[in-house]
């Protein structure tokens, strides 16, 4: 429900975006049938394909055409899939978006095959593009993002850990890449320095809001509606807002540490959820998503009035306010 | 070049692939990447032989071997990989494909980005093939570990004109993974590639004769090929003795050659 009304709000790029979800069903296309079954999949597991949209919306600040944008747009869900794929072979997952995950449903081994495939794919398909700042760019975001992948780990179990730590971490994890997705996006339609450096701290501001939101809904939503266990982040031993936020109370602190280990039981797990759940806490990182999503607006409030920058607006506004 | 400066030259460039992939937690967690010195080998034949050899070249070679590291490391996932060695070693591949793309895209080399990245499909490919329910033919099996083994490197000689070595490399890395297969065999522990033969094979066929007999094979054509390029005798020493030693037979053959 949640995926069809922000799908809604990008509604004037579905012709494009069909043009985008068929590129992607190309562009994982092999001789080998497993990893072909693998691939689709995944792809088929949807997704709100939100990097593919803020690439287009960029683009629409340029020079706009769709055969140069999905050069651009492709490979970045390539290599948002294949950093899925990995992810829970690590996380250990189960079930994604409500679907059982490639590592679940064949193994570790075909999901490592499948996540290096994908990634090789968006590679292909992005060195199409002879625009070195377009490489320079999106090679880094990868190794950023690895790099907060790996800080991630070595701070897991960690509740001492500050808000400076937790915030470089999903500026790494999640912000850089829709960060990327919109500055790529305007580069290869070819806007000026200035807009592409607005949209970019767009990305970034609107992945860190995001990001913030995915965290506080691991503890508010349902299982239904996750796809997932609730509190399933801190049962991996990954310290979010809402848990640094709560363990400002003592009480809740104590909780916190005696329970932050591997092997948690589902009735602790549940009680660790209601207690963040009612805790002021929710609330705190509501408001610190907020500030990130106020500063995604500000960078609007830069460029040209046009649809392209409504729909932005309307999604930063939805991220905002989404229940799962 | 004798076979000390062989083996410094070798020496030297696992070092620089090293500190280019260099973190602090990955090296401390994971050991590091895994440099193979048989591929390093392989990777600066051409300079070794005397070919044109440039920084440009070399760095794209340090490159080559940093998706071998990348691959490598996401062959060492276990069936659970819950413990931080293991998950690291997940993210330990990722971040050396990242290296690999930065420093190809720092060369504005975008095509051997391209060729590599379709070398890596196949290899990912080849890999999975052997996860397949479906009964492969030897001969598929054996197609599967001459990509795996080699596509990256030859894709490498390809883009830089070096297709000479290619015959030569395709054989002796084949013969250094089924070495390394045969003693995995002997150890009593059962590879994927093991078990995919135990499918593959008629009921009578052993794997130890299949894989010794494959050794004896590739080992004629091995001293073949090198005799066919008259290497140097160092060099020509140094790949029978360092990269591929077998048989005593090899070393016979390698002094009357």
């Amino acid at each position: 429900m949640e995926k069809m009304k922000l799908k809604l709000l990008y509604s004037d790029l579905r012709p494009e975006l069909e043009i985008i979800e068929k590129e992607l069903e190309q562009a994982v296309d092999s001789s080998s049938h497993l990893l072909n079954d693998a691939s689709l999949h995944l792809l088929q597991a949807g997704g709100k394909r939100i990097r593919p949209v803020f690439v287009l919306l960029a683009g629409k600040f340029g020079n706009y055409n769709i055969d140069v944008m999905k050069q651009v747009a492709v490979p970045l869900e390539l290599i948002h899939m294949a950093s899925l794929v990995h992810d829970d072979v690590i996380d250990d997952s189960e079930i994604r978006r409500g679907q059982p995950t490639v590592k679940a449903q064949w193994n570790n081994n075909v999901a490592m095959y499948t996540g290096d495939f994908i990634l090789a794919r968006a590679l292909e398909h992005i060195t199409e593009i002879d625009m070195p700042s377009i490489h320079h760019i999106l090679s880094k975001t990868m190794i950023e993002v690895c790099r907060g992948e790996i800080i991630q780990i070595e701070d897991k179990y960690k509740l001492d850990q500050n808000l400076r730590s937790y915030l470089r971490r999903i500026k790494r994890k999640t912000a850089l890449l829709i960060s990327s997705s919109c500055e790529l996006g305007a580069l290869v339609s070819g806007t000026d320095e200035k807009t592409a450096a607005h949209l970019r701290r767009f990305g970034y501001f609107i992945g860190m809001s995001f990001q913030i939101i995915d965290d506080i809904l691991d503890f508010t939503a349902s299982d239904e509606e996750l796809g997932k266990p609730a509190g399933s982040d801190f049962m991996n031993g990954n310290i979010t807002l809402p848990v640094l936020c709560a363990r400002k109370d003592p009480a809740i602190y104590a909780v916190l540490k005696a329970n932050l280990k591997q092997d948690l039981s589902d009735d602790a797990r549940v009680e660790i959820v209601e207690m963040i759940r009612n805790s002021p806490a929710v609330g705190e990182a509501k408001m610190m998503s907020e500030r990130y999503l106020h500063k995604a607006l500000k960078e609007l409030s830069y460029l040209p009035k046009s649809a392209a920058n409504r729909t932005m607006r309307n999604i930063a506004f939805f991220i905002g306010k989404r229940k799962f | 070049m004798n076979e000390q400066q062989i083996h410094s030259k070798i020496r030297l460039m696992e070092s620089d692939v090293k500190n280019a992939v260099r973190q602090r937690t990955l090296e401390t967690c994971t050991g590091g990447p895994s440099i193979e010195r048989t591929r390093l080998f392989f990777l600066l034949l051409p300079l070794f032989t005397g070919k044109p050899w440039s920084g440009e070249i070399e760095a794209s070679a340090k490159t080559v071997s940093i998706v071998y590291a990348a691959l490598h490391a996401h062959d060492q996932v276990k069936e659970v990989a819950t413990t931080k060695k293991q998950q690291l070693t997940v993210l330990a591949g990722d971040f050396y494909s990242g290296i690999y793309y930065q420093m190809l895209a720092n060369l504005n080399n975008f095509t051997l980005i391209q060729r590599l990245a379709t070398a890596i499909t196949k290899v990912s490919e080849q890999k999975t093939s052997f996860y397949e329910t479906v009964i492969r033919s030897e001969e598929e099996i054996e197609r599967s570990v001459q990509i795996i083994e080699s596509d990256l490197l030859t894709t490498f000689y390809r883009y830089y004109g070096y297709e000479e070595y290619a015959q030569l490399a395709e054989v002796s890395l084949q013969y250094v993974r089924y070495s390394e297969e045969l003693a995995y065999w002997e150890a009593g522990v059962h590879t994927q590639l093991l078990k995919t033969l135990y499918h593959s094979l008629q009921p009578a066929a052993s794997i130890e004769t299949w894989l010794m007999e494959k050794l004896d094979q590739l080992e004629e054509e091995m001293l073949e090929l090198v005799n066919h390029h008259l290497l140097p005798y160092d060099l020509k020493n140094y790949l029978l003795h360092k990269i591929t030693p077998h048989q005593h037979r090899a070393e016979q053959l390698t002094r009357e050659g």
